[in-house]
């Protein structure tokens, strides 16, 4: 399992509720915490896990489903960022 | 363009107290409608930015489109009362005034389903109904009902009369309804600053509806209007304006 990091680049522990956790720390500055968790809610619920059980490999779908969710509320360069920013903090 | 909007108001309570004559008063008139145009081109021109192609691009474009309609009833107004000493009310500038209330509506309908994804929008578009329909019964007992409805088409004539009753009506039901919905929902993205904007959107439709309403009431009760009210519309506008600066800010990325 890999390490994440949040939002400052800070190491996290290498859980997989981590990753959950970091994406939240991502998109709460832009939507809120509770409509940053829903995003990662959904990500889950839509794969049949809980948030807890998100890993690396389920980034494809998160970043699919942040760009649906948001895609609404924000042009497409603020939402090419915010996944830059989970990409970077995942590496 | 807060402090071109002071300057306004003291012009505005210099007009009023009828201390600004001839090319003065008309010049501060013009100052006054220029306003309004240049709100409407920093929230097109901020849209257009965004793109129309992205559902923001789209919000932004139909709320600077309603200030564009605006400003256009505010020119037909000036035009008619300031130069051709016709009484502007009701005319031409009525349908533009009005065509605010329908762009205000279409992009703040597009902004409250645009949140439907991350957070609950019906319950706060049942208040936002609810909170509309409670003003409205207040404005049929308080300016419609008794002063109106009394007057009917006979004395208004029928366009007179469509339209003093589409003013208030629209008021609660395009502005101050759709505004309590937005912020129930927005509200529930706590500090997000994609909400931002939307909250500066929010106080303007308030103002809006309030200078509208009590403009209503104060012409029909014999209160008469004031500076102050004169510069409701302006402030709702501004602020209409100011928030689309905050959005193209809140959409720049690093």
């Amino acid at each position: 399992m890999r390490a994440t990091r949040n939002a400052t680049g800070r190491r996290i522990e290498g859980t997989v509720s981590a990753l959950s956790q970091h994406v939240v720390s991502i998109l709460s500055p832009y939507v809120g915490e509770m409509a940053a968790d829903t995003c990662v809610r959904a990500t889950a619920l839509s794969l049949g896990k809980t948030t807890d059980d998100l890993t690396v490999d389920d980034l494809p779908a998160l970043e699919s489903n942040v760009r649906r969710l948001l895609g609404p509320l924000a042009p497409t360069n603020v939402i090419d960022q915010l996944l830059q920013d989970i990409e970077r903090g995942l590496r | 363009m807060t402090a071109l909007v002071a300057v306004y108001g003291v012009l505005s309570h210099l007009m009023f107290t009828e201390q600004l004559t001839g090319g003065a008063y008309a010049a501060a008139y013009w100052y006054g409608t220029s306003l309004q145009v240049l709100f409407a081109i920093v929230i097109i021109s901020v849209g257009l930015m965004i793109g129309w192609h992205q559902h923001v691009g789209k919000q932004w474009t139909l709320l600077g489109i309603g200030v564009a309609c605006y400003a256009v009833g505010d020119i037909i107004w000036t035009v008619l009362d300031l130069h051709l000493g016709i009484e502007p009310y009701p005319s031409a500038a009525d349908v533009f005034y009005t065509l605010e209330y329908v762009f205000f509506l279409a992009a703040l309908v597009l902004a409250i389903r645009s949140y439907s994804g991350i957070t609950k929008v019906r319950t706060p578009v049942y208040v936002g109904l609810l909170v509309s329909g409670v003003a409205a019964a207040v404005l049929y007992f308080v300016l419609l009902r008794p002063y109106i409805f009394a007057a009917g088409v006979a004395e208004l004539g029928l366009w007179g009369f469509v339209m003093s009753t589409l003013y208030p009506l629209g008021d609660v039901f395009f502005m101050l309804g759709p505004a309590v919905a937005l912020t129930l929902i927005i509200g529930q993205l706590g500090a997000g600053k994609l909400a931002w904007p939307w909250w500066l959107v929010v106080a303007g439709a308030l103002v809006f509806s309030l200078a509208d309403s009590m403009y209503s009431y104060a012409d029909w009760s014999g209160a008469g209007s004031s500076a102050l009210m004169e510069m409701g519309w302006m402030t709702a506008n501004l602020l209409f304006a100011l928030a689309a600066l905050v959005a193209r800010d809140v959409y720049r990325v690093r």
